[in-house]
């Protein structure tokens, strides 16, 4: 089926609630602390059932660590971060740039979860969101969950349409 | 040969040098063309597909006078029309005449309402009588540099007697003045002016600026070459040969097919193209005479130029082709463009000719060679070659009053930009009218370089009437633009427009819009 067919379904699920979207679980995290990012897949791409999904990280997020899943295989890409941070110590500046879960296959009637242990370092700015865009890939067709408002744009997006197929995001608090 | 090969050499490093893409075409005006405005436009843009030089350019307003205090300033493909401050309500006619990079004019009109409409039209533009002597001066120079040089070139290079001369002298007495009148007249083809202006410099200069002056200038001096060459001498050969690769030059200078991209193919391509019609045109009209009064020397002559005619024919048959690949772009332009037609007629007229030449070659020079009386039937033949090649000539000379498919752009009368830090987006909407439209996307960075994306949608909708957003995915042509074709755009109004590009798997550069739909 069309990707433009999937847009229509995603487009008529957009009315109910959040979950038609592949979306974070824990919607707020604070900066400076661990972040168990879950990442809820709610349906395939215009019914084709899932068979693979990315992940990429977003710069200041560090330490990820992927939780395997039965019947799905995981790959990591690695690379240089753009700064180096702090670590227990440790000053890291290359890891986890992107995660991907393959192999699998997850009817679009059933739902599931894809799990990642991240920290969350200082360098993020408090009272903003952080987005973590996502490829979901069906055995047709696929769906891209990476749609970031404009900085500043904000929520208000003052005339610009919605994102059609928006990242999934967790708001930032500041540290008590 | 030496010398051939440094000036093959020396048009090929030309030919990769200059990026020209010749014959432009109109891609957008603002205003449209067409439209209704509150209050008179500062200044109207016409932009082309590639850098032009304005020749004559006129503003009628909307009280029906000719003005002459609108500036026009150009930069690179873009020339923009300042409107005096005064101008009245009503119809106002912009009318350019702009030179493209092929030396040839390229003409039209913008019109456009301020406040109310009148009746305004834009003044007749075409002159029957320029275009019969630009036609007929065409005919005159091509004459002299195949029928003259070629004939030349054949008395010293192949026959090795002047034999037969009268005809090719007689050509480069026609082409001389013609390529001399071909300027004149290119001249006044481009500033609009009528006959008369002939005797001021202006047409003169203007026709000598464009890359057609320097080409009928070597075209000159090719056919006094090929003049001189005419009389005994020990380096006539040498000037007989200069000739004959002048003409290749000149031709190759200039016009639809030489400044087409790739040039680095189509230049040689003519140049080759122009060496082989001078060689085999020429031969025709000494070889009728030598063959009226064979001698012992006829048939020796006939074989010899059998034998170079075979090769002639060969590169023109493969330079030919591949030049009209390149112009026509897809073979029913043969039939839906006057190019193309004007091409086909040629085609037919060059079978009959290959038709004749065979015959020559393979029966009546064979009957020569077995019975001296043999040849009457080979000098009707020769006659008839003639005759079909002056046809031809005269044919293909109306090419310099049609584009070639290749150039003919679609009328587009919506343009927009859209542009953000990260991006400038080109979208032209054709025809831009409620109905089906083309939509082509050019994506660019902020700096404007190409924007190298995975994939480009786009996505229309019409929210006054109530019309969701209708996704389309575009298609990257071979243009490097990004192509929707037949989007149906149901009411006139303001659409949204919204270009989703795909940079990475991860990240998309989205542009939005309002476009303005007029009704059919």
């Amino acid at each position: 089926m069309s990707k433009q067919s999937c847009l229509i379904l995603v487009a008529a699920l957009a009315a109910s609630p959040a979950a038609a979207h592949v979306s974070l679980e824990t919607k707020q995290a604070t900066v400076g602390t661990s972040y168990k990012a879950v990442f809820t897949v709610p349906h395939g791409c215009a019914g084709s059932p899932t068979v693979k999904i990315r992940v990429q990280i977003p710069e200041g997020v560090i330490a990820v660590k992927p939780m395997p899943k039965a019947g799905w295989t995981i790959d990591v890409v690695e690379g240089k971060y753009a700064g180096e941070y702090d670590y227990h110590g440790n000053k890291l500046s290359s890891g986890v740039k992107e995660v991907a879960w393959s192999g699998g296959k997850l009817p679009d009637k059933n739902y599931d979860e894809f799990v990642l242990s991240t920290f969350l370092t200082d360098s993020l700015k408090p009272n903003t969101v952080l987005y973590f865009p996502v490829v979901q890939e069906c055995e047709a067709g696929v769906s891209r969950w990476i749609d970031i408002p404009a900085a500043g744009a904000g929520h208000s997006h003052e005339g610009k349409s919605e994102g059609k197929s928006p990242a999934p995001g967790v708001k930032l608090l500041p540290k008590p | 040969m030496r010398l051939f090969a440094a000036l093959a050499t020396l048009l090929l490093v030309a030919g990769f040098a200059s990026g020209a893409s010749a014959h432009a075409a109109l891609v957008s005006v603002e205003p449209a063309s067409g439209s209704m405005l509150a209050t008179a436009p500062k200044a109207v843009e016409l932009r082309f597909n590639e850098a032009v030089t304005p020749g004559a350019i006129r503003l009628i307003d909307g009280a029906g006078r000719a003005r002459d205090d609108a500036r026009v300033s150009a930069s690179g493909e873009t020339i923009s029309v300042v409107m005096p401050v005064d101008l009245p309500e009503g119809t106002a006619v912009v009318s350019y005449r702009v030179i493209s990079q092929d030396g040839h004019p390229v003409t039209g009109s913008v019109i456009f309402s301020i406040g109310m409409p009148t009746a305004t039209k834009p003044a007749a533009a075409v002159d029957g009588g320029l275009n019969a002597l630009i036609w007929l001066a065409r005919v005159g120079l091509y004459v002299g540099l195949f029928i003259g040089v070629g004939g030349v070139f054949f008395a010293r290079w192949v026959a090795w007697s002047m034999t037969g001369m009268a005809v090719p002298r007689m050509a480069l007495a026609i082409g001389i003045p013609s390529a001399v009148a071909s300027v004149g007249a290119l001249g006044l083809d481009l500033l609009g002016l009528p006959l008369a202006a002939l005797a001021t410099a202006a047409p003169w200069k203007v026709a000598l600026a464009t890359s057609a002056g320097p080409a009928l200038l070597v075209a000159v001096l090719a056919m006094l070459l090929a003049l001189m060459a005419l009389r005994s001498a020990w380096y006539a050969r040498a000037l007989a040969i200069m000739a004959l690769v002048g003409v290749g030059l000149s031709l190759a200078m200039t016009g639809h097919a030489a400044t087409a991209p790739p040039e680095a193919l189509t230049r040689p391509a003519i140049f080759l193209h122009g060496l082989g019609v001078t060689i085999w045109i020429g031969a025709l009209a000494p070889l009728v005479a030598l063959v009226s009064k064979p001698t012992i020397a006829t048939l020796p002559i006939v074989n010899r130029f059998s034998r170079i005619a075979a090769l002639a024919v060969g590169v023109l048959a493969l330079t030919g082709l591949a030049l009209a690949i390149v112009q026509l772009e897809k073979p029913g332009a043969l039939v839906e463009t006057r190019y193309g037609l004007i091409l086909s007629v040629k085609l037919v007229l060059v079978t009959g000719l290959l038709a004749l030449a065979a015959l020559n070659r393979f029966r009546l020079t064979p009957a020569l060679a077995r019975n001296e009386t043999g040849t009457p039937a080979l000098k009707r033949s020769i006659l008839l070659e003639s005759t079909i090649a002056l046809a031809i000539l005269a044919v293909v000379a109306g090419w310099r009053f049609t584009p070639p498919p290749r150039t003919i752009v679609p009328e587009t009368s919506l343009a927009i930009h859209i542009h953000s830090d990260k991006a400038m987006f080109q979208v032209l909407v054709s025809p831009g009218k409620a109905g089906t439209n083309d939509v082509v996307l050019q994506l660019m960075t902020g700096e404007g370089t190409p924007l190298a994306a995975k994939e480009a949608t786009l996505t229309l909708s019409l929210p006054e009437r109530g019309i969701e957003p209708m996704e389309r995915r575009a298609s990257l042509g071979p243009d490097g633009y990004w192509h929707v074709r037949k989007v149906e755009l149901p009411f006139a109004g303001r659409w949204h427009v919204r270009i989703d590009a795909l940079v990475t798997d991860f990240e998309q550069i989205t542009l939005e819009d309002e476009l303005d739909v007029t009704p059919p």
